[in-house]
């Protein structure tokens, strides 16, 4: 089974994030990147079908030179080959279309993806590049295994404990649910080897792409501002004793 | 007409799930702000009665979309009912839930139309006639606030819980059955069994006070505080979902989108960031406290009280005064 792992650098901590003057986008600051934790089940679970069924494991991701190191930590982890398309696509669907026409010149026979990235936090961009592939998907899934040579059975959810066994013909792009497998820790020593895999780098012009096609459409960011806290949302302040001591009291009122 | 909002409903066994009422109470007022009308769209399998019960929600109208493929169908085929079904109605907004189906639906649905989408929004409001939306970023810490493009259809995906239901008096509604040609789409998958998990040993969800752990209780040894905490106080304890992931609690013990929905009388959230899907399955209890050590932790815009500090320090003394009290 070829399988293509589509994983995201993340930023940590972000400080003095703004709006583009275009409101097209959103600028910040970040020490580091980190491979976007949902994304770090989907490569595990690719190394747990890949023992299971033999096979290929490529990481793909999108973004600029920094954003290698993912791909370093994705080869540690077990990936054969990393890819990284230079561009920049902070947008949902512009990362779709991205990866759509990345995941075309690389014929995978499974495509996973993770559920949500910590900074956009949208749950977008999995589904909508399965629609652009116009391959079947399953969205949060649990559990994978093959039914037969040309298809797979896979578990997922549906929310409020409710699940669903979906049977999905080949090729297909299935969001992987966290907790599918255990993570697994890069040894240094292990990610000092992976960085002496070379990553395959592809222009958006080797994909027959341009800017202004992956340019968002449709909205314009006004503002991001931390959020105002609910009416009546009170901060009990003091010492832990005293702080507990109010927050007794105001359990006693609500009964 | 120009302005007109759909709703997609989501429905379990013939019920229409909580989210759907939601999504109707916010359709309703911004359909009245621009003087259009509301219609929900109801895909499934032996939905009749559904959809007549759907016609007293104060809709304006119910359109139906009931086949049998429906009932086992994939998302893929879902989202091309949906599809063909908005390309007749053609809707200005259309809102769904930002809930496990509708994380699946919303993204393929608007690919297939072309249509601008914004996801896990926490509102969306009609503002001098154009549609804005409030989402958060950057793991919930902030929200950006995106506004359409006006006179251009757009489709919101809204968290469950981020909006009241409230109930919408009866409305003339007319039940329309759309005719699309199911047989001819595609069906890119097909589900073999539904699975409803049992309740489990502990049901989180009868109990007055839940004291919830998450990651911020570093590892599972610590566990036995958080439980203590909650056996102090009379209640149970609930978790986030991160450990249940690693295996440190069962999933009756999980509250959120993927685990429980909870309403007790007093939640109190204990190294809990309060990501949208966790918020999701609690947000709905009477009395929320937040204990985190990140004042600007998302958790505390929903909470009722809060106490920013180390869990460690203060669960423990939490248990040890309700012990004496
Ligand atoms: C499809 C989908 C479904 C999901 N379903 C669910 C669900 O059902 N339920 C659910 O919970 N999540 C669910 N999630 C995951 C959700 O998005 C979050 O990742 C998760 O809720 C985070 O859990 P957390 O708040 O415990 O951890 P984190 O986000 O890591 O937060 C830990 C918090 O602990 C605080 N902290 C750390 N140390 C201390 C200390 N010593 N004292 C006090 N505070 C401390 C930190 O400040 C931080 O705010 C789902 C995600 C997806 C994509």
């Amino acid at each position: 089974m070829k399988i293509v792992v589509c994983c995201k650098a993340v930023p940590g901590a972000v400080t003095d994030v703004a709006v583009e003057t275009r409101g097209d986008a959103l600028r910040f600051r970040s020490q580091f990147q980190s491979m976007n934790e949902c994304d770090e089940y989907a490569m595990e679970e690719a190394v747990v079908l890949k023992r299971l069924y033999g096979g290929e494991i490529i990481a793909l991701t999108i973004g600029g030179v920094s954003t290698q190191e993912i791909l370093y930590t994705a080869a540690a982890k077990g990936a054969d080959r990393i890819v990284r398309v230079d561009a920049l696509a902070q947008d949902p669907r512009a990362a779709s279309i991205v990866l759509a026409a990345a995941l075309k010149t690389l014929a995978a026979d499974l495509v996973l993806t993770g559920t949500q990235s910590r900074d956009s936090l949208s749950s977008f961009v999995g589904v909508a590049t399965a629609q652009r592939l116009d391959v079947p998907f399953a969205f949060a899934v649990t559990a994978i295994e093959k039914d037969g040579d040309d298809a797979i059975k896979v578990r997922k959810e549906l929310g409020g404990g409710r699940s669903a066994d979906v049977r999905l013909p080949l090729p297909a792009l299935v969001c992987v649910q966290t907790g599918i497998q255990p993570l697994n820790y890069v040894p240094p020593a292990r990610l000092m080897r992976a960085r002496q895999q070379r990553p395959q780098s592809l222009s958006l012009a080797d994909l027959g792409l341009t800017l202004a096609d992956i340019a968002p459409r449709g909205y314009r960011i006004a503002s991001v501002a931390p959020p105002a806290r609910a009416a009546g949302a009170q901060i009990l302040s003091g010492p832990p004793a005293e702080a507990v001591r109010a927050l007794l009291a105001k359990m006693a009122e609500a009964g | 007409m120009a302005g007109d909002v759909l709703v997609i409903a989501e429905h379990w066994k013939g019920r229409p799930e909580a989210v759907t009422f939601q999504l109707i109470a916010k359709g309703r007022e911004i359909a009245d702000a621009r003087r259009a009308s509301l219609g929900v769209l109801v895909l499934g399998h032996d939905i009749g009665e559904l959809a007549a019960d759907l016609a007293g929600t104060g809709v304006d109208a119910v359109f139906v979309v009931d086949h049998r493929a429906l009932g086992n169908a994939a998302c893929g085929l879902l989202a091309e009912a949906a599809v063909a079904s908005l390309r007749e109605i053609a809707p200005a907004l259309t809102l769904v839930g930002f809930t496990l189906v509708g994380m699946e639906l919303a993204p393929a649905i608007a690919t297939r139309l072309g249509v601008a989408a914004m996801t896990n929004c926490v509102n969306v409001e009609c503002v001098d006639g154009e549609i804005v939306v409030a989402k958060p970023v950057y793991d919930g810490a902030l929200h950006a606030r995106v506004i359409f493009d006006r006179d251009a259809p757009a489709l919101v995906a809204l968290q469950a819980g981020a909006t009241p239901t409230l109930p919408q008096p009866a409305r003339a509604a007319l039940v329309r059955a759309l005719a699309l040609d199911i047989e001819s789409m595609p069906r890119r998958g097909e589900i073999v069994q539904f699975i409803e998990e049992p309740i489990g040993d502990v049901d989180i969800a009868k109990a007055d006070i839940i004291v919830s752990a998450g990651r911020g209780v570093g590892d599972a040894s610590k566990l036995p505080m958080i439980e203590a905490c909650a056996k102090a106080l009379g209640g149970l304890m609930g978790c986030s979902r991160p450990l249940v992931d690693q295996g440190w609690l069962p999933r009756e013990r999980q509250v959120g989108a993927s685990g429980k929905t909870v309403t007790p009388k007093i939640y109190i959230a204990c190294g809990i960031s309060g990501a949208s899907q966790h918020l999701a399955g609690m947000s709905g209890a009477k009395m929320i406290v937040a204990i985190n050590k990140d004042p600007n932790a998302p958790i505390f815009q929903v909470a009722h009280y809060g106490i920013v500090g180390d869990l460690f320090e203060i669960v423990p003394e939490l248990t040890a005064q309700a012990k004496k009290s």
